[in-house]
């Protein structure tokens, strides 16, 4: 039996609650949702295991990473490859080399092959972005992202590029998705509370006061990295299973900047952050993206307004960063609110 | 031979376009360690100004480049003013998602209210035309840009190390607390550094919109991306440092384009950025950055 600590204890109880709420928004959906809503809260579940993903590495090292989507890419990417008939990929990838358009893989194993291939490549580039300090591994993430979206869409024989990269098995629904959440919270509630997760955070308050103290940071922030890496492919691989077609489009600067306003708006330095980040902006966006198409609203005949959107979502960073840099949730966890804490 | 020169003339003009840009977001990143990647969008705004002037009628070249040059700076202080004051004493990762956060809804009020889609501004074409001299071939442009850009440098050297408020901006980048008890009005720092950011910005405005004809809404979004780059490279926040990742961020990208095969043509931005990242490894902060160790009071 593992004995754990209080503050591990508390975080299985944060996680519980946060997958009591998963469930609740999931059974809603699938209750009352149209299709188009169910498809909405599909991408909005996706998207929060991003967001999760980037919080493993972004919340506890504190290094702003800006390739998380390219990671996610991959992991799409190398599922898709794998788990896509033959006779589909003799037709939408005729100059495939490797042999890649030669076989084809259940769909578990494709997605183990893909999560063991980003693992893989995380813990290359990685290794030389733990070194680095704030800006210069923020530039080295974005050089990262660049380079990735540039290799999808120049090998178009493997990638497509921009073009749609069909015929994926559509075998995850709602229900799959969300059990896939809530374990991805589990896992980044218990690494949070974990030696690793108190010792990385110690690091990011004081860097030379936690390495004088024994902290391994480098290791410890290389775990983290890949460790977030995994849960983009995993995010990634959820996206391709439910839409059957993937492009190179969705993993670049788009996705990057609406990931990372999730993740500040409730607050990276927790887990309970990134779920309500991700929540409110899904929601809230699509009652902006309404707004946008020009409905009559109470009588008056809105004009169409596009762009509404990008400015909402650029206006969530610029008043998130102004009036509460640490996002809504700040250092506390769900539990927190409920239950008092003994000091 | 002549092709060579050529190319190096070539590696010039870019590094230049890239000094003009990296030099703005270094004077702002020295004093206030912002990183400020609203950058593009000001440059932008600039651009508009010139689709602004042409629906006017305003054909005259010279109220084209210095009202888009004096919309840049007026941009680029509103923007201080409004956007950053409240992140001043926050770390360097609030202000650059805050940057980032400004550029997107700078980006979408374009889209709103202007247009998606390219505007075509034809009042500068006249800049561009192609000289020979002794076999080379040359566009003005590139000539011009070059002479700029070290113009720009020498006079921004001059007003750093000759007057009062120049030395408070150079004193601001090392110890902000003690420029204050000197007496200097932190809000005048920073209005002289985003006026700077601000003027660089609407130069190298006048020379994208030369050479592209349009405007949209993401026009900055790439050359400060570059630019951004360009910072990183020299030594953020080190003028100098800016001046040479430029330069050099130019001579990579041109012998990239030289030496990469034709296949490979869609390739020059990943390599770009794999030297850029081998070279942040090699020195993380930098070239020209200065030795600061980790714990020392910045």
């Amino acid at each position: 039996m593992i004995r754990l600590s209080s503050s591990q204890r508390s975080g299985l109880v944060g996680a519980a609650l946060l997958a009591l709420v998963l469930v609740a928004i999931g059974l809603l959906t699938a209750y009352f949702g149209s299709r188009y809503q169910v498809r909405l809260v599909y991408s909005a579940y996706v998207n929060l295991i991003v967001v999760l993903g980037l919080q493993v590495f972004m919340g506890n090292a504190r290094i702003t990473n800006l390739s998380h989507s390219a990671f996610m890419g991959i992991g799409a990417y190398a599922a898709a490859l794998c788990v896509t008939p033959e006779n589909i990929k003799k037709i939408s990838l005729p100059d495939a080399p490797w042999g890649l358009a030669q076989f084809s893989l259940d769909p578990v194993v494709s997605a183990l092959i893909a999560v063991v291939i980003t693992a893989v490549l995380a813990l290359l580039l990685g290794m030389l972005i733990v070194r680095l300090t704030s800006i210069g591994a923020t530039i080295v993430t974005l050089a990262i992202l660049v380079i990735i979206h540039a290799i999808f869409l120049y090998r178009t024989d493997i990638f497509k590029g921009n073009q749609a990269f069909f015929g994926i098995p559509q075998v995850f629904n709602l229900t799959s998705v969300i059990a896939i959440a809530i374990l991805v919270v589990i896992v980044c509630r218990l690494f949070r509370e974990s030696r690793w997760g108190i010792q990385l955070r110690a690091s990011a308050d004081d860097e030379v006061g936690a390495a004088a103290m024994g902290v391994q940071i480098y290791r410890l922030r290389l775990i983290a990295w890949v460790l977030g890496a995994v849960i983009l492919a995993v995010a990634g691989i959820c996206y391709a299973y439910f839409l059957g077609t993937i492009s190179a489009r969705p993993f670049y600067f788009n996705h990057v900047f609406l990931t990372l306003a999730m993740l500040i708006l409730g607050g990276m330095r927790t887990v309970t952050g990134a779920v309500l980040g991700t929540f409110l902006i899904s929601f809230g966006l699509e009652g902006v993206r309404y707004l946008e198409t020009g409905p009559v609203f109470l009588g008056i005949d809105l004009p169409e307004a596009l762009g509404l959107s990008g400015i909402a979502l650029g206006a969530v960073i610029v008043l998130t960063m102004a009036l509460r840099p640490t996002g809504i949730m700040g250092n506390r966890e769900i539990e927190t609110l409920f239950v008092r804490q003994r000091h | 031979m002549e092709y060579i020169v050529q190319q190096v003339l070539n590696a010039l003009s870019f590094g230049a376009e890239y000094a003009l840009l990296a030099l703005g977001l270094a004077i702002v990143f020295s004093i206030m360690g912002l990183v400020n990647f609203a950058h593009g969008e000001i440059i932008a705004v600039g651009g508009y100004t010139m689709v602004a002037f042409a629906s006017l009628a305003i054909g005259n070249p010279m109220i084209v480049m210095v009202g888009a040059v004096l919309a840049a700076m007026l941009a680029s202080l509103t923007l201080e003013r409004v956007a950053f004051r409240p992140v001043r004493k926050a770390d360097p990762t609030t202000g650059l998602l805050t940057a980032f956060g400004v550029s997107i809804v700078l980006q979408n009020l374009f889209l709103l209210f202007v247009s998606p889609r390219p505007i075509a501004v034809t009042s500068l074409y006249f800049l561009d035309w192609s000289i020979e001299i002794a076999g080379i071939r040359l566009a003005s442009l590139q000539v011009f840009e070059t002479l700029t850009t070290i113009i720009v440098i020498i006079a921004l050297m001059l007003f750093l190390r000759r007057t009062v408020l120049g030395l408070a901006v150079r004193a601001a980048s090392l110890d902000f607390e003690m420029v204050r008890l000197t007496g200097i009005r932190a809000n005048r720092v920073f209005a002289i550094a985003f006026l700077i950011s601000g003027l660089l910005a609407g130069l190298a405005c006048i020379f994208i919109m030369a050479r592209r004809g349009s405007v949209d809404p993401h026009l900055g979004f790439e050359p400060v991306l570059k630019a951004f780059v360009a910072c990183v490279v020299g030594g953020f926040g080190s003028l100098p440092g800016a001046v040479l990742g430029g330069f050099l961020l130019g001579a990579v990208e041109v012998a990239m384009l030289v030496m990469l095969p034709q296949s490979l043509g869609g390739m020059t931005d990943a390599f770009v950025f794999m030297i850029v990242a081998m070279i942040l490894i090699w020195r993380p902060d930098g070239i020209l950055s200065p030795a600061v160790e980790k714990g020392d009071k910045l």
